[in-house]
């Protein structure tokens, strides 16, 4: 098998789809450096991030292709899959074929499994709109905590600055180590590396006090539900959520 | 009384509320202030009987004047009451939402001192999160049926979504049952509204400055099962709301016990596979191109409970059927049980690239288990009971699941009519 390896970057993909592209030795999967094994029976092409090749391959996706495709393949990026960089090249190559009217060939394999993978990082982004919570740890700064399964804080960001417009926030992304920052004007995405407990102040601890007595009040007991609450709000993000912690 | 204490009665007596939703609208942001509102809403959380919680959904007060015998808040009800300040609800909502637990504010109310003082106090509330806290998230408020005009006007230019409850699907029931309520004082500030929200509609087509007149519409709610009124009467009620007053929704709430009167009716169990079936049929109004004389009529008044309206429609319609995947127009694939407005758009876009198979529409999402009976798939048939209506209709009965306490109450559990709630949400019936 002919595997090869990026470097984790959205460049570092596009630029292995360039290399397959104009290469006689098509890959037979991509995989990037984190999940990469080496053994001794394939034959494995480190590929050199680069960026005007990446930016010709950027660029044809959106002019050859279209602005949905584009979409569908950075979003299975980021779904962070071991299988997600192999699905968007033979995505992409048939793709480059069919130009605009890729999305509709809804009866094909490929189509689908880039489908399926980038609607759950969709899935998940919009989830996560919902249940980020944030605290006021000190004067004017809010601060959230979360543990995607899909690497989305970059995702999550554009809609926290438009809607938290007059305050300042960070989204921590605690899996990851890494956080979207907002300062009332631009958001930028920055390693973060925090692990201290927050303790509250009088005004933060009062209205999450307030907000489990809502949250406690609104459900109709005689109704109770587990599963099905538990089926759109899985407990694996319980950990960061008022309601539930 | 303390905020958390207030806060508790006044959101236990908001929860039968079914109206959550926070979509419709897409109000943006503005210049040093906070919020927005997004089209097709956000789930914050989901509450300990798996309901979405979008809205800080809550009454102004539970005092109530009137005496309605369906209402847990009627005046003669003893049970503890509260009521907040315009302020208390300003602040709870404005730090709720900075900590992005809510969409926005749902706000209702019983009626204390009188309709107008009510609708005065609610208008305060929307105009203090306006104007003091620069908030542009989503607000939905409560009409008060009987309230001055002027005020229900004023508080539409503040609001997302203006509803008025129409309670009871008729006339009659309303006598019976909230006899101080009176049809006209609803019908009134709903065409008001109407009236409203398109006159702001053309305004802002001219003049985009124009203020925006509750931009995601009305809707409205109305118990099933207190009175003895048909699902044929309830449905023709939605259909002329949709028609004539351009309703955005219409929610139907199974009639939960709460009290004896002599007039309501004695049930062990609130009809949740009935109001079920309502919002299936709604569905059906709303996004499929039926009517309701084509569902229902005087000789059958009310839906199978153990077949979905699509079925029961297909099935009393059989001649029409089986169409062909590969030809039918748009309108008449939206009619085959288990083609969903999503399935039957890509079963348009696919066969223009190549003949669909019938492997091909279990990828597209179809369902099969009810679809094969009512399709041919590159002119074969695949239902394996033939083309014989009786046998398909009792493939496609819902065996009920009894409740092991009492054999003869057929009733969905809980979790199956929220989780069919779903798939009518993603609308694939
Ligand atoms: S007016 Fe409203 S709150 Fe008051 S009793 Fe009637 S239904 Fe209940």
């Amino acid at each position: 098998m002919i595997i090869f390896v990026f470097d984790n970057t959205f460049e570092g993909l596009l630029t292995a789809v360039y290399e397959a592209y104009y290469t006689n030795a098509r890959p037979d999967r991509i995989v990037t450096e984190v999940y990469h094994q080496p053994n001794l029976v394939d034959a494995v092409k480190f590929i050199e991030t680069d960026e005007v090749k990446s930016n010709k391959v950027y660029d044809a996706i959106v002019k050859k292709v279209s602005k949905e495709a584009l979409r569908h393949v950075y979003h299975a990026f980021l779904s962070e899959t071991v299988d997600a960089p192999t699905i968007i090249y033979r995505y992409l190559t048939i793709a480059f074929k069919m130009g605009q009217q890729v999305d509709h060939l809804l009866t094909n394999k490929h189509i689908l499994e880039i489908h399926k993978i980038s609607k759950k990082v969709t899935r998940e982004k919009h989830r996560m709109l919902g249940l980020v919570r944030f605290q006021l740890i000190k004067e004017d700064l809010y601060y959230a905590s979360i543990e995607p399964d899909h690497h989305i804080v970059g995702l999550l960001a554009p809609h926290f600055a438009k809607r938290m417009a007059d305050q300042n926030w960070i989204i921590h992304d605690k899996k990851r180590d890494t956080a979207a920052i907002f300062d009332k004007s631009q958001w930028f995405i920055a390693p973060l590396q925090y692990k201290n407990e927050i303790t509250n102040n009088n005004e933060e601890a009062l209205y999450q006090e307030l907000w489990k007595t809502y949250f406690k009040n609104i459900a109709i007991k005689e109704r109770k539900n587990s599963k099905l609450q538990r089926s759109f709000m899985p407990t694996r993000y319980w950990k960061h959520l008022t309601e539930k912690s | 009384m303390e905020i958390k204490d207030k806060l508790k009665i006044l959101a236990d007596a908001a929860k039968y509320d079914v109206s959550c939703s926070s979509s419709g609208s897409s109000r943006k942001n503005k210049a040093d202030g906070i919020g927005n509102a997004a089209i097709s809403g956000i789930c914050h959380s989901w509450s300990d009987d798996g309901r979405c919680i979008s809205l800080l959904k809550i009454l102004l007060t539970n005092y109530c004047i009137y005496n309605c015998a369906y209402c847990i808040n009627r005046a003669s009800n003893d049970l503890p009451r509260a009521a907040f300040t315009p302020n208390e609800v300003a602040e709870l909502t404005i730090n709720f939402y900075r900590r992005n637990y809510i969409e926005g504010l749902f706000l209702s109310s019983a009626i204390m001192i009188n309709p107008d003082h009510t609708m005065e106090q609610l208008l305060n509330t929307v105009k203090i999160l306006r104007t003091e806290h620069n908030f542009n998230g989503y607000i939905h408020v409560k009409a008060i049926p009987g309230a001055d005009s002027r005020l229900i006007h004023e508080t539409g230019l503040y609001v997302d979504r203006m509803s008025v409850n129409i309670e009871l699907p008729s006339n009659g029931g309303l006598k019976l049952l909230a006899p101080q309520k009176k049809k006209e004082e609803i019908i009134k500030p709903m065409s008001l509204i109407t009236k409203q929200h398109q006159q702001s509609k053309e305004e802002r087509r001219a003049f985009k400055s124009s203020p925006a007149f509750a931009p995601a519409g009305q809707s409205t709610q109305l118990i099933v099962g207190a009175t003895q009124d048909h699902d044929f009467q309830i449905l023709k009620l939605s259909e002329g709301l949709y028609n004539r007053f351009q309703l955005k929704r219409v929610y139907y709430s199974a009639y939960v016990p709460v009290g004896v009167h002599p007039n309501l009716p004695v049930l062990a169990n609130p009809p949740t596979l009935r109001e079920h079936r309502l919002y299936q049929a709604d569905w059906l109004l709303r996004f499929y191109g039926f009517s309701a004389d084509e569902l229902l009529n005087e000789r059958q008044p009310n839906f199978d409970v153990q077949l979905d309206p699509k079925c029961d429609w297909a099935l009393n319609n059989f001649s029409l059927f089986p169409i062909e995947i590969n030809k039918a127009e748009y309108h008449m694939l939206l009619r085959v049980p288990g083609i969903g407005v999503q399935s039957a758009r890509r079963i348009i876009a696919a066969r223009r690239l190549a003949p669909i198979s019938y492997d091909g529409l279990k990828k597209i999402g179809v369902v099969l288990k009810r679809a094969k009976y009512f399709i041919t798939c590159q002119g074969k048939y695949y239902s394996e009971v033939g083309l014989k209506d009786h046998l398909i209709r009792e493939s496609l009965t819902v065996k009920p699941i009894l409740s092991p306490s009492n054999q003869n109450e057929k009733q969905l559990s809980f979790f199956d009519v929220y989780k069919l709630k779903e798939s009518i949400i993603t609308g694939e019936l």
